[in-house]
């Protein structure tokens, strides 16, 4: 058996500082998770946010399958598809096609908008795509 | 034992320092928002800024939607509105009678003459009569794809007489716009939305407003920076629409604006061509020459003008005008996707 070596100044390692190393590590164990499961939570979070003339009408989880008929009460309708974290507009009444041609959204700040129907979803707490704006 | 009070104050300072940093970084985050309508100018309007409280910044918003509204009717050409001369009035009176007009107005057709100068009329403010009839046929086309069709030449040509800009009088002393053609109109599609951006973003100084980003519809302008003083990131479109990268480039701003022209949103299609709606003043038809062009300026007005312009000429003559307009830049990305640009844009290519 070999005992532990005793500091450099010849004093043998006390119970404290043991403890001091054993805080800092738990300190620095608790930072990591938390950091991390909070980046996990923040990536699972994103979200499909459905506008209609401005005002918000649902929100639907990026994280879970799904197809919403957004409809109007003139009749007209958006079909809202998320499937394996992605949205996009599968079906619309509208004249243009604008948004069913548009390509799947998942980034934050991402949308489908529908003018004739003045209908917009838009990609809320999703991860930071590093865009403010988009020019088209 | 007080070795072990001291490691637990330790403790507790590195944890309430961490917790103070995050907080701190946090509490500037919530302090952004986003407000977003869809009542001007036939398109979406974003605008990102920042506020002490969502109430604060709602009420700003209403502010700037009022604003942009009033610009929304005055450059209508479908509509009246009670009380207000608008460009519908102005056209309706065309042959007619001279209108007396908001400041506005005549600001705005004052700086369509000028860019009509500057561009050799590949932009175009008094092009109504001919867009007016690309308008109802892509409507119809729309509407009925299998029945879609193009206008006929003769009667392009022929309307096309009627879009002389000396024609177009503006009385500045008497505040007054008058088109002595009765068979002419004005359209100001490709400059209004620009120009209104512009006050608008002027507008948002004015409320106090110091870090804001503005995009009417894809015509985006800043003001000042964001809030820690970093540039706005603003992506550029990706025209390939099925193509799974949005932007094809990023580009940064601080008090500029920017405008792109393209054929992948609003166009219809003719025996299964595309169509698009800008259409070039020397032809009559829809240019060919793109897929987008974005503009780059310190005015969003300017940088619209010159957008649809660019979107009408060939790359090397769009080039040279380019580079003889001081704080103007541009990207232009062809129907093969391939990216070329002014000698002074700077943009992130998008990895």
């Amino acid at each position: 058996m070999v005992k532990s070596a005793p500091p450099a100044d010849g004093r043998p390692m006390k119970k404290n500082d043991l403890i001091l190393i054993a805080a800092l590590l738990a300190v620095a164990l608790l930072a990591y998770a938390g950091v991390s499961l909070y980046s996990k939570v923040s990536t699972n979070k994103a979200e499909a946010v459905v506008y209609q003339q401005g005002k918000e009408q649902g929100r639907y989880r990026l994280s879970e399958n799904t197809v919403v008929e957004i409809s109007l009460e003139n009749g007209d309708y958006n079909i809202l598809q998320i499937r394996e974290g992605q949205a996009e507009i599968t079906e619309a009444s509208c004249p243009d096609k604008t948004c069913v041609r548009h390509r799947p959204i998942s980034r934050q700040g991402e949308s489908l908008v529908c003018l004739p129907n003045q209908m917009a979803v838009e990609i809320e707490n999703g991860a930071d795509s590093g865009i403010d704006g988009a020019t088209d | 034992m007080k070795k072990v009070y001291g490691v637990i104050l330790l403790v507790i300072g590195i944890a309430v320092l961490v917790s103070a940093i995050c907080l701190y970084g946090r509490d500037e985050k919530l302090n952004q928002y986003q407000g977003q309508f869809f009542d001007c100018f036939d398109t979406v309007t974003t605008i990102t800024g920042y506020a002490g409280s969502q109430e604060e910044f709602s009420e700003k918003m209403d502010l700037l939607k009022q604003k942009l509204l009033h610009y929304h009717q005055l450059y209508d050409i479908y509509h009246t509105y009670s009380g207000i001369n608008n460009l519908k009035t102005i056209n309706d009176a065309a042959g007619v009678e001279a209108v007396k007009v908001e400041p506005e107005i005549m600001e705005l057709l004052k700086l369509g003459k000028e860019m009509y100068e500057q561009t050799k009329g590949e932009f175009q403010i008094a092009y109504g009569s001919v867009l007016s009839l690309w308008h109802d046929y892509r409507e119809q086309g729309m509407a009925k794809p299998n029945q879609a069709k193009l206008p006929a030449k003769e009667e392009l040509s022929k309307r096309a007489q009627h879009t002389e800009m000396g024609a177009v009088v503006l009385d500045e002393t008497a505040s007054t716009v008058y088109l002595t053609d009765k068979e002419m109109s004005l359209d100001v599609g490709g400059i209004g939305k620009g120009y209104a951006v512009q006050r608008l973003a002027e507008y948002a100084r004015e409320l106090g407003m110091e870090h804001v980003l503005i995009s009417v519809g894809g015509n985006v302008s800043a003001v000042g920076a964001k809030i820690d003083q970093k540039p706005w990131r603003v992506g550029v479109e990706n025209p390939d629409q099925d193509s799974l990268e949005p932007y094809l480039c990023t580009v940064d701003m601080v008090d500029q604006s920017i405008v792109t022209s393209g054929d992948y949103q609003r166009y219809y299609e003719v025996d299964g061509k595309r169509y698009c709606h800008i259409i070039d003043p020397h032809t009559n038809m829809p240019p060919e020459y793109f897929a987008s062009v974005s503009v780059l300026a310190k005015d969003s007005g300017r940088a619209d003008a010159l957008s649809t312009a660019l979107f009408n000429m060939e790359f090397e003559e769009g080039l040279s005008l380019v580079e003889s307009l001081e704080d103007v830049e541009a990207m232009w990305i062809g129907k093969d996707g391939e990216i070329r640009s002014s000698s002074g844009w700077k943009a992130d290519e998008k990895k």
